[in-house]
């Protein structure tokens, strides 16, 4: 052991002082040597109790406390198992140091290999100390849970039963605290020039150092969870929307996209069952395409949903919900900057600060390291994180091609063109297309030719001399069937038979209703709704025909009759048979009803205008021109044209 | 059935044979499902091609955006990564256009066609319909004078209504059996008339499933390891999402 005293030869006038100096010298160094060693001692023993209490409570009393759900346990124990790890090969150490003398030096650089670890360990556990409290105070409130706390702390350490739980809690706080107290008072009573000195200063200085550390972690943490709590948002903030993070943005609006993308699936494409429609065609490409797509429905397209969802869309939900944090804090730190800059402009003007501005400069600034340290390394792994997940989903995109094409090409094997190619097919197809459109059309015009009107009724005799009588005044054009019985009622209104042929003098009444007609009967005129009226169509005849039952008798008429000038050729009419006709000569042509001819002459070679030279089915003959219709074309009662198409059908 | 005296218990008389009206109600019943089915294919199927559309677009619109923010600026391997993508999303939605296209012009085009038919079918069955109604009309009026006493003026006037009858008889069954050859014969040539449509159909979608295969292997083999598994992916997404947690500026949820 050196005295700490200088070993100076004692000038020639101080020898009697140097004497009792030297005793009291060595009187103090022994004191302090003993101190020291006191010091030491402690320090070990207080080492062994924490290490033993806290296993205690780590093992046996939290295994006790198998009431609280484990989440709770986790809380309020936090890394206490890590602490004792640390600790108990702290202690082991130390007692392997043999004199005490070795263990004092020993001390020193123990504490110096220990420091990091113990700030790590520590750091986390003050971090989440106050997390602790809180919920053993909330237990405290259950009075269940609070008397099995206290039966199980009664039973296994019985002098803190009093305090309760929190009494345990506090010990790794309070001991981290300790060290650095402990060791400045052996560095107190230990000569500078001792070996272990320069050892045993370095570990005070770094145990104060571990202690601060801690505290600063500590205040970090609990700025971050203050500010972090979306809840004190003001006003202010919700309404800035300053958006100082490039990421965010985007992993916003992928989310929103995919999320988009992925309902644009769901709701259309797996609603559309396009297979379940087979027009019960069976058989053919139908068949393929049914498998084909129920496949896809099912399994291909559900399982890119999940994979999508579970793969892509939730990383990205939970990348943007981490973004919130640090863009809270970014923005706190605006605020507090104002704060901090104001205090240094009070600072400078008045020299000094009140408590409430000392706190306010220590929260910007651990708020501004916090974020300066933590923040690139988020931005690293935020943008790693986005490729790693725009790389799944381009895998995700090939899988999905390639199940569908596997699909695809096994159906489309079993389909006819198969081997054709594409451009080919293509081709192929229109052709095809043109074809069947055409064939579609001549559907369309068989179901919209209209069979050929039920035939006119022939008139009567009067009727007919009326018609006559009719057309010598008026042109054909103007004659105008009834269609149903009119009942005249009002001026000028006349009352007609179903069938009565009239003229048509004016399409409108003097009020010039359009749906009221001047009409002439031959005998009165009057008005008459429009709507029961149809257009007449003269049959080329001047006799009244047969009023016999069968209507295939004929009457040759040798008698000519009178043409009047009327009796005109018909503008472009289609000829059409009336009745039927049966031939009884070779002259002659048999007719069927409905029949379309072509009307070659109007006479017979003798000039008689009831027969008709009319050519039909091929062939020519001779036939009654009373048989005749005219009809004229196209309207929706004549024949349509014939097309190309021979489905024309017959009667 | 003259001593009856309340007309409405009795059962019509059929003037048209049952077998007949049976044929044609089956045919008939036959197409209208037909046309039915004919409409809901096509709606479901402009509803997919617009779906597929709308699909494609929001992928360039994913890809742009991406290209688009000033991350890509900062970080070289991130820009290609992004570029990349935009590059094939763009390609695809262009397939994707030709695929819809090919489908609208030879499946949809086809489908509206063929429904087209049907209004025209529809009115020729309703004209047939007002022939029958004609026809059963003046058929009780026939059989009507023919109960009556046979007076001279009720001959005379059951002459007329005979005579009125017949060519309404004819009409009608003229029209009847238009329809009833007619209908089977369309009804039977959708058969031959869809075949190429489905065909095409699926070829569409080859061709599509075909390029969008190729372009994303080449992309992934490019840019990404291939072969991680679902699992992989999933762990490499937790342990990211851990490391952020981790720190302490991200809060906790």
């Amino acid at each position: 052991m050196a005295s700490y005293l200088e070993s100076e030869p004692p000038s020639p006038g101080e020898s009697s002082g140097d004497e009792s100096q030297g005793v009291e010298a060595t009187r103090i160094c022994e004191k302090m040597k003993l101190n020291q060693r006191l010091a030491a001692k402690e320090l070990v023993n207080t080492e062994a109790k924490y290490v033993h209490n806290l296993q205690l409570c780590a093992s046996d009393i939290r295994s006790h406390l198998h009431e609280l759900p484990q989440g709770d346990l986790d809380v309020i124990f936090s890394n206490i198992d890590d602490i004792i790890k640390v600790n108990s090969r702290f202690l082991k150490d130390l007692e392997k140091a043999g004199s005490e003398e070795e263990q004092i030096s020993l001390l020193g650089n123990l504490f110096l290999e220990f420091q990091e670890e113990m700030e790590n360990t520590y750091k986390v556990y003050c971090a989440c100390y106050n997390q602790a409290l809180a919920l053993v105070e909330t237990y405290r409130k259950v009075p269940k849970l609070q008397k099995v706390i206290h039966d199980v702390i009664t039973a296994l350490v019985p002098q803190a039963c009093a305090s309760g739980l929190s009494f345990l809690l506090v010990m790794p706080v309070q001991r981290v605290t300790r060290y650095p107290l402990l060791l400045q008072k052996i560095l107190e009573n230990t000569p500078p020039d001792d070996e272990a000195y320069e050892a045993l200063q370095r570990a005070t200085r770094a145990m104060q150092e571990v202690n601060s550390n801690i505290n600063e972690y500590k205040r970090q943490k609990e700025i971050a969870t203050k500010y972090n709590k979306l809840e004190h948002l003001t006003v202010r903030e919700r309404l800035a929307r300053i958006n100082t993070h490039s990421i965010s943005k985007k992993t916003l609006r992928l989310s929103q996209l995919f999320k988009q993308e992925a309902g644009i699936v769901t709701r259309t494409f797996l609603r559309i069952k396009p297979y379940e429609c087979d027009l019960e065609m069976e058989g053919g490409a139908v068949q393929q395409y049914c498998c084909f797509t129920r496949d896809l429905h099912l399994l291909v397209f559900l399982e890119f949903k999940q994979r999508l969802e579970r793969l892509v869309y939730h990383p990205l939900h939970h990348l943007s919900k981490a973004l919130l944090g640090p863009q809270n804090l970014i923005k706190k730190r605006l605020d507090k900057l104002l704060d901090f800059e104001r205090t240094e402009e009070k600072l400078a003007e008045m020299g000094s600060m009140t408590y409430e501005e000392e706190a306010i400069r220590h929260t910007y600034q651990a708020l501004n390291s916090l974020l300066v340290s933590e923040l690139p390394q988020f931005n690293q792994v935020a943008i790693q994180w986005l490729g790693q997940i725009l790389n799944t989903l381009m895998a995700l995109q090939r899988d999905l091609a390639q199940q569908v094409l596997q699909r695809a090409e096994r159906e489309l094997g079993q389909l006819p063109h198969s081997h054709v190619s594409d451009f080919d097919f293509r081709k192929l197809i229109e052709d095809t297309l043109d074809k069947t459109s055409a064939q579609l059309q001549s559907f369309c015009q068989n179901f919209q030719k209209v069979l050929p009107v039920p035939v006119r009724q022939p008139l009567q005799p009067a009727a007919e001399r009326q018609v006559q009588a009719l057309m010598s005044k008026y042109s054909p054009s103007k004659l105008y069937q009834v269609t149903s019985n009119i009942s005249g009622s009002g001026n000028l209104a006349l009352t007609l038979q179903k069938g009565q042929i009239v003229a048509v003098l004016q399409d409108r009444d003097i009020k010039g209703n359009t749906s009221r007609w001047l009409v002439d009967t031959g005998g009165y005129r009057g008005y008459v709704p429009a709507g029961k009226l149809e257009p007449y169509q003269v049959v080329p005849h001047d006799k009244p025909s047969m009023q016999s039952g069968s209507g295939d008798g004929f009457k040759f008429l040798p008698v000519e009759t009178p043409r009047s000038s009327t009796h005109v050729a018909m503008p472009v009419f289609q000829v059409v048979a009336a009745y039927p006709f049966v031939a009884r000569s070779n002259y002659e042509v048999s007719l069927q009803a409905g029949q379309s001819v072509t009307v070659l002459e109007r006479q017979d070679k003798k000039g008689n205008p009831e027969w008709s030279l009319v050519e039909v089915n091929g062939q020519r003959g001779y036939v009654p021109s009373n048989f005749l219709v005219c009809v004229p074309s196209p309207t929706p009662w004549g024949w349509s044209l014939p097309t190309g198409d021979s489905s024309l059908s017959h009667m | 059935m003259s001593w009856i005296p309340f007309k409405i218990g009795q059962p019509k008389k059929q003037i048209v044979p049952k077998t007949v009206e049976r044929d044609f109600e089956r045919e008939y019943g036959k197409l209208q499902q037909l046309e039915d089915q004919t409409k809901k294919l096509q709606k479901d199927l402009k509803k997919s091609t617009d779906a597929d559309l709308a699909m494609s677009k929001s992928a360039v619109k994913i890809s742009s955006d991406l290209l688009s923010n000033p991350l890509c600026e900062q970080d070289q391997e991130f820009l290609n990564l992004v570029t990349a993508l935009d590059t094939a999303m763009k390609r695809m939605d262009a397939f994707n256009q030709e695929k819809v296209n090919q489908i609208q012009k030879t499946v949809i085009e086809p489908l509206k066609k063929f429904g087209s038919v049907f209004p025209s079918l529809n009115m020729a069955v309703k004209r047939r319909e007002q022939a029958l109604q004609d026809y059963k009309r003046l058929q009780s009026k026939v059989e009507k004078y023919e109960e009556k006493e046979k007076t001279g003026p009720v001959l005379a006037k059951l002459h007329q209504v005979r005579e009125e009858l017949r060519p309404v008889k004819d009409d009608f069954e003229a029209k009847n059996r238009q329809l009833l050859e007619e209908m089977p014969r369309f009804y039977n040539s959708r058969l031959d008339y869809f075949q190429p449509s489905f065909e095409s159909l699926i070829r569409a979608q080859v061709v599509y499933y075909t390029e969008m295969h190729k372009i994303f292997r080449d992309l992934t083999q490019q840019l990404d390891q291939p072969g991680h598994t679902d699992e992989q992916r999933e762990q490499e997404n937790e342990t990211k999402l851990s490391e952020l947690r981790a720190l302490s500026i991200v809060a906790d949820d």
